[in-house]
């Protein structure tokens, strides 16, 4: 393939755009990760689910008030995030803490998977198992930057998935409910001692990580398309993501899926399309025998 | 064991009764398509237009004065399910016949059940070419739809001699249906003495096309020939508004899936796709399939037309062959099926003498016409394709 400055651009900012959606499901996986060594294997549901919820709630609006997309987009997200922080509650409820409390070192990888094929089952029965179009809240017209075509959705993705991770890094430092969080996440028999009722911290970070999940759902379906099968392929790629960045870190997750976001494209112009899923899998075994902490990971050290 | 008079009488009754009931019985006919999942707007738009045609055979009185029942199950475009699904509908449900099939795949897996049981099969919509060809003895495999090898030399026509176009490049998924076109394609090109200017991959469930698209751009591509379902063509439609490099898309008749049509929007305007079929009522019989359609099933658009028409037809090339050879056994409805000697008038075609011993395809290249996605539909492209005296395509031999 020929080799220009303007080609790669522009698999370079298609790379940024999908990478985010990874980074920004992958965050989800951190943050139940950090309060309780467990997650959510469900996360791509959590997803879906946010996603053809969110298709219902933006269409009723729009059928009751009448309002442009756009509005009835804003409206829609408050409803989106706290169905995503119920659903997160219900998984941790249902799945994971007696786990913890026996713990059980596999009881919650089953238990979180099996939630997540009953909610995809549960969405094939609402929803329907066909793909279909998410409204747009912007034009599906593509700016061009610098000779780089770009849709203004794509831009929201990108600067919405970095507000959303900021306030949640900004509201776990700053706020006493936040400063619970990290303190779990420090020690949990420690935190425990002082006070902070575990238990419910991390029925917290389940909320919040499936709100997070729930927001990137409404957020990349407008590109993406939406329907019962958005997440199982999103979510793998996610875990992939957590894996290479570090579950432990907020930051190395962004990296860890723009890193593979960028590499998909780029194999898939320069090398063959047929491969375009093979470097991040050669990614992902390099990470695991070199720095299984991920590239931003913390060791974590065992004490026995 | 001792039987009294009453009991004898009362047994002697019964089994009166039950033979009675026998020559009334039902003709059952399985009925086997995805009903759910990816593919289902062509499983369901088959299975309503088996039903709207077996209802209308029944009021009619039925076939030799017995009522078709149909069994449908759903076998969710799976392999594994379609076995099950097989061997159920002959072993329990005892089928004189079955009609189905999305899937190739499902097709090929479950097919030799019904060879092996000896009962027909109708082949109403899955397209791949060797699902007629897997038994060559004693084949009891029909089918009503248009196979890959006439799509793909339709396809190369349109985009080569018709067009003009000379730089295709090909897009294919990476599923057996795709890979499969994607090979008819680049043969029926190289008949042409032309070969893709590239072959791009893409997998079930990808929502970014950048690289295949730029690849293709890359590569000088004046059009694009396509091979895959719904969804993903939809992504290639929209990757070329977002890349503002629109080329007009030519591809195997999943262009006219809805999920194709309404996620592609504005992109999807323009593609066209052989179809055996269009939601039109250019003669009396569309005109009336189509309302009963609509009647029926309470839609404007069908979600698929194609699969809805060649499964109604498939109905009526059935009930013939039933009726012909007088029996429901399996080997005298597959031998009327061969040597039919009534003609049908279906809505694809009339069928005179569709089947013979050695070939079990209902349709020939001059069938198929072109058809163009147009204000969210699909409607002919040339409107004089589906007029006049080429309203009506007979089978070539």
């Amino acid at each position: 393939m020929s080799f220009d400055y303007l080609t790669l651009a522009q698999l370079v900012v298609s790379g940024i755009s999908v990478g985010m959606i990874y980074g920004v499901i992958a965050f989800g996986y951190q943050l139940t990760f950090a309060t309780s060594s467990t997650l959510n294997f469900g996360q791509g549901e959590a997803l879906m689910l946010g996603s053809v919820f969110g298709y219902t709630v933006v269409t009723q609006i729009g059928l009751y008030f009448g309002l442009p997309i756009l509005w009835s987009y804003i409206l829609m997200l408050p409803f989106v995030l706290a169905f995503g922080m119920l659903q997160g509650a219900v998984v941790e409820r249902l799945g994971v803490r007696r786990a913890i409390k026996t713990k059980s070192e596999a009881g919650w990888i089953m238990a979180t998977i099996a939630l997540g094929i009953i909610f995809k089952n549960l969405a094939e029965n609402i929803w329907g198992r066909d793909t279909f179009p998410f409204p747009s809240p912007l034009s599906d017209n593509a700016i061009q930057v610098m000779g780089v075509r770009i849709l203004p959705m794509e831009l929201l993705i990108v600067f919405g998935a970095i507000a959303l991770m900021a306030a949640i890094e900004l509201f776990n430092r700053r706020s006493i409910y936040g400063k619970a969080v990290v303190a779990t996440a420090a020690d949990i028999g420690a935190a425990g001692l002082m006070g902070v009722n575990t238990a419910q911290v991390i029925t917290f970070s389940y909320a919040l990580s499936s709100m997070t999940a729930a927001f990137a759902g409404v957020l990349v379906a407008p590109v993406t398309l939406t329907g019962a099968g958005l997440g199982g392929a999103l979510g793998l790629k996610a875990f992939a993501v957590a894996i290479i960045g570090g579950l432990t870190s907020g930051i190395g997750v962004v990296v860890g899926g723009v890193l593979l976001g960028i590499t998909d494209r780029l194999t898939g112009y320069y090398i063959s399309s047929g491969y375009q899923d093979v470097p991040g899998l050669v990614i992902l075994l390099l990470v695991l025998s070199f720095k299984p902490s991920g590239l931003f990971g913390r060791r974590a050290i065992k004490k026995v | 064991m001792r039987f009294g008079r009453r009991t004898l009488a009362a047994l002697a009754a019964t089994t009166l009764l039950s033979s009675a009931a026998y020559a009334a019985d039902p003709i059952k006919i399985g009925l086997t398509g995805p009903f759910t999942g990816g593919s289902a707007s062509m499983g369901v738009s088959m299975r309503d237009g088996v039903k709207l045609a077996v209802s209308e055979i029944n009021k009619a009185g039925g076939v030799m004065g017995r009522q078709l029942q149909i069994v449908e199950r759903d076998d969710e475009a799976k392999n594994d399910v379609g076995v099950q699904i097989a061997q159920e509908l002959i072993n329990k449900e005892g089928v004189v016949a079955t009609m189905g099939f999305i899937n190739t795949g499902v097709a090929l897996a479950s097919q030799r059940f019904y060879q092996e049981a000896e009962i027909p099969v109708i082949n109403n919509v899955a397209t791949g070419t060797v699902i007629t060809k897997q038994f060559p003895k004693d084949n009891y495999i029909f089918r009503m739809s248009a196979n890959d090898i006439i799509q793909s030399g339709m396809i190369v026509d349109e985009a080569i001699t018709r067009r003009g176009f000379k730089a295709p490049a090909i897009l294919a998924d990476s599923t057996n249906y795709g890979q499969l076109g994607r090979e008819d394609l680049v043969k029926a090109l190289a008949a042409k003495g032309l070969k893709p200017v590239t072959e791009e991959k893409f997998n079930i469930g990808d929502t970014d096309m950048t690289s295949q698209l730029l690849r293709a751009k890359a590569a000088g591509a004046d059009v694009i020939l396509t091979y895959g379902i719904g969804p993903e063509l939809a992504q290639i439609a929209n990757g070329m508004g977002k890349l503002g490099w629109k080329l007009p898309m030519i591809g195997s008749w999943t262009l006219s899936m809805s999920t194709f049509i309404d996620n592609a929007g504005a992109n999807g305007e323009g593609a066209v796709m052989p179809q055996t079929f269009i939601q039109s009522p250019s003669t009396p019989k569309r005109k009336a399939f189509i309302e009963a359609y609509q009647a029926a099933y309470k839609v404007e658009r069908i979600p698929s037309p194609i699969s809805a028409a060649q499964g109604y037809d498939g109905t009526y090339l059935l009930a013939a062959a039933i009726a012909q050879a007088k029996s429901t056994d399996g080997p005298k409805i597959k031998a009327a099926l061969e040597n039919l000697t009534t003609k049908v008038e279906g809505v694809v075609t009339i069928y005179d003498k569709p089947y013979t011993e050695t070939d079990h395809e209902s349709i020939t290249g001059n069938i198929p016409v072109f058809g163009l996605v147009k204000g969210g539909r699909v409607v002919a492209e040339r409107d004089d394709d589906i007029a006049g005296a080429n309203a009506v395509r007979l089978k070539t031999r």
